[in-house]
């Protein structure tokens, strides 16, 4: 068994959560998104993070304006939309019970 | 050799080599495989394009020459080949390698103040990240040396103006710039254009200036404690900022001042504005040609007069402006003036407070008294404390239901104040019958008579500012009140008379009655001085209602008579002035120290030449 592998998946299964989380507390622009997984200690690359934003997007979860940039053209920023909003709450549900429940299962052991 | 090309990728016109451009092409056909079955592949690559030419950019201007291989391939792994996307988390050996290629790359470690890490300007934030240790730490450190006589505020405050924001390594950051704030502000957006540049609360810079522009002095002695009203000093710094610091107006400078991104709508109504702009000057240069083809002389004359407009407005801008200062400096100077008013009116009532049971009788006006103090008074300080605070913070909105009680509680304060005036003007409504006594003299035949008072009242129980005009002195049971005018006569002897009449209110002719017999006043005569008591005794018993002394000394012609105090209030005080008939001379002079002498035609001043 690869265990590199198996903490990947463990991983991609909640970089969308993260994401959405991090959209949710404030309109962002995708590197601002990089940065603040960066600091929490989750490399992302950032050619995974566009598609995961179109996807998003075309799923209707995210929605985003052109913001203006000084350092040249306008740029995108994401924003939650309501029916993201009630994804992420059921994200955020499903990663609590899920949360708790490991936690009691590995205090168990 | 390389050779260097110049592309215009997404906006952006990049110098890159050759070889580097070749990489450039490979990896975006690799993007583009693999997303070919993806949906919204064009908008994917897009955007992935569309933040290396921001990555490249960036490159550029931390002064490289031209993007070379080495470059391109730092962004691309950064961005993540696309055998790597499946992986989503980059593995933390990964991470690590990175960290320590960045260490080859960038050997040079450099402070940065941390924009993430901050609470007020990052400092902390970035020694934290530069020394590799827990912000908290570091954090606790300078608080402890900022307690101990301010000794890490200085550090601090040099590392803040010294060291750059990250915001300037980080890419896409921003590059701030001083503006001053229009939207912002309170008077000319200066503080808030600081507190923008600086990234920190508008009111920190804000109560800097206003704490700045109050000099507080503090005499040792604790009840002298003066405000020297305020130091034009900030105001004049304030007026300088206003006028060299550029309001940021256009949409970029708005970004600049913040280091942020404003959004689609303020550049939508930007260039809408413009727009609206450039169509009336549009239809200004049509009427503009008409005019031409119809009276070419005309348009000459008239680029004159628009030549002229133009310098007019121009100086109407600057009239306007400078009045504008002024009158911000004006209402600042009345508000400041009117709130250190409103703050020594209630300590002077917190001070006058303990004195009242020497006015007041019992029951309501006690109760009155306590309305006075506490709605009157009190409440709108903390209101309007309150108010300023908010205000300077930035707080918008108001709670209604604090703003309605302060409203209740200041009405409860004025009919307290109704109810006190109209109780004491009971107390008040009636004068005694004038009685007069004569006052003995132990040497009535002197050829001088001083009047003097005793010196101690300045010294003890002096409650310090504005009752020295009221009463003397106070103790725990007794106050003295300065209630005495002194007029001069002709003797119709050769021999001094002095004459005492004591008066009252109080609330029936018998209780005033009552209260002028009350009034003790000792005069002593010793040789040539006529010493005086220190003011009319007030008890806690015996209210004050009022009482007032009128002497009326006998003076004997050719012989001479003085005021001779270094008390000033003892001759002329605002309680003479109910008599202004009976003084000989007018009351604005001072009369103290000024030698008189009756004559057949009443009294004249003495010019004693001074040797």
């Amino acid at each position: 068994m690869n265990i590199e592998n198996t903490s990947s998946q463990m991983r991609k299964g909640i970089l969308e959560f993260c994401i959405l989380s991090i959209i949710k507390q404030e309109e962002a622009y995708p590197s601002d998104i990089i940065e603040k997984m960066k600091t929490a200690n989750l490399h992302i690359f950032e050619g995974t993070l566009y598609p995961l934003l179109t996807r998003l997007k075309n799923a209707e979860m995210l929605t985003y304006r052109w913001v203006e940039s000084n350092s040249g053209p306008p740029r995108k920023y994401f924003s939650l939309t309501e029916k993201g909003a009630g994804f992420y709450k059921e994200l955020e549900s499903t990663w609590n019970e899920l949360n708790n429940a490991v936690k009691m299962v590995i205090k168990q052991q | 050799m390389k050779q260097v090309i110049n592309i215009n990728y997404h906006g952006r016109i990049i110098p890159i080599e050759v070889t580097a451009f070749e990489l450039l092409k490979r990896y975006t056909e690799s993007l583009q495989k693999h997303f070919t079955d993806e949906e919204g592949k064009d908008e994917i690559i897009n955007d992935i394009e569309n933040r290396i030419s921001e990555l490249l950019q960036e490159t550029i201007n931390k002064g490289a020459v031209c993007i070379t291989d080495d470059n391109l391939n730092t962004v691309i792994k950064s961005m993540g080949r696309p055998e790597d996307f499946d992986e989503v988390f980059t593995a933390k050996e990964n991470s690590q390698t990175d960290k320590k290629e960045n260490n080859i790359t960038a050997p040079n470690k450099r402070l940065f103040r941390s924009e993430n890490e901050k609470l007020i300007g990052g400092v902390c934030g970035g020694l934290a990240n530069y020394f590799g240790i827990d912000v908290v730490l570091v954090r606790i450190i300078f608080i402890i040396l900022a307690f101990s006589f301010g000794v890490g505020l200085i550090p601090y405050l040099i590392l803040w103006i010294a060291t750059p924001s990250s915001a300037v390594k980080e890419i896409g950051g921003v590059r701030k710039k001083l503006y001053r704030d229009g939207e912002n502000k309170i008077a000319g957006g200066v503080c808030s254009g600081i507190a923008n540049y600086f990234g920190i609360n508008p009111w920190i810079p804000r109560a800097v200036f206003i704490l700045a522009s109050l000099s507080i002095v503090f005499n040792g002695n604790g009840y002298h404690h003066q405000i020297e009203m305020f130091s034009p000093g900030a105001l004049f710094i304030y007026i300088i900022c206003w006028l060299v610091i550029p309001e940021a107006k256009t949409t970029s400078e708005k970004l600049q001042m913040k280091g942020e991104k404003v959004d689609m709508n303020s550049i939508k109504k930007n260039i809408a504005d413009e727009l609206k702009g450039v169509q009336e000057k549009v239809q200004q240069a049509g009427a503009e040609t008409t005019q031409l083809v119809t009276k070419k002389s005309t348009s000459f004359f008239r680029e004159g007069i628009d030549f002229v407009k133009k310098i007019i407005s121009g100086a109407v801008k600057i009239i306007v402006f400078v009045i504008k200062a002024f009158v911000y400096t004006v209402l600042a100077i009345i508000g400041i003036a009117l709130i250190i008013s409103l703050f020594s009116l209630s300590f002077a009532a917190l001070a006058v407070f303990p004195m009242r049971t020497f006015l007041i009788s019992d029951g309501w006006q006690n109760v009155f008294a306590w309305g006075i103090l506490l709605f009157f008074i009190l409440a709108p300080v903390i209101g309007i404390i309150t108010w300023i605070i908010r205000k300077i913070a930035g707080v918008k909105g108001s709670n209604k239901f604090v703003t309605l009680s302060f409203w209740s509680l200041f009405i409860i304060g004025i009919m307290s104040v109704i109810g006190f005036v109209f109780t004491m003007s009971a107390d008040f409504k009636s004068t005694n019958i004038k009685t007069e006594e004569q006052v003995l003299l132990t040497n009535p035949a002197v050829n001088k008579l001083i009047i003097t008072y005793p010196n101690e009242m300045d010294t003890k129980d002096d409650v310090g500012f504005i009752f020295s005009a009221f009463m003397n002195s106070y103790g725990d049971d007794t106050a003295y009140i300065d209630n005495v005018s002194i007029k001069f006569r002709k003797s119709p002897n050769d021999s001094f008379k002095v004459m005492l009449s004591k008066m009252s209110n109080g609330k029936n002719r018998q209780e005033a009655n009552a209260a002028a017999a009350q009034i003790q006043f000792n005069i002593i005569q010793k040789d040539s001085l006529l010493i005086l008591d220190k003011g009319i005794r007030i008890t806690r018993k015996n209210k004050f209602r009022n009482q007032r002394l009128l002497m009326t000394v006998y003076v004997p012609v050719g012989k001479e008579v003085s005021i001779n105090n270094t008390f000033e209030l003892s001759n002329d005080d605002i309680f003479t002035s109910q008599f202004p008939k009976v003084h000989e001379k007018s009351e604005d002079e001072s009369t103290s120290g000024k030698v008189y002498m009756m004559q057949q035609d009443g009294l004249h001043e003495l010019i004693i030449n001074k040797e």
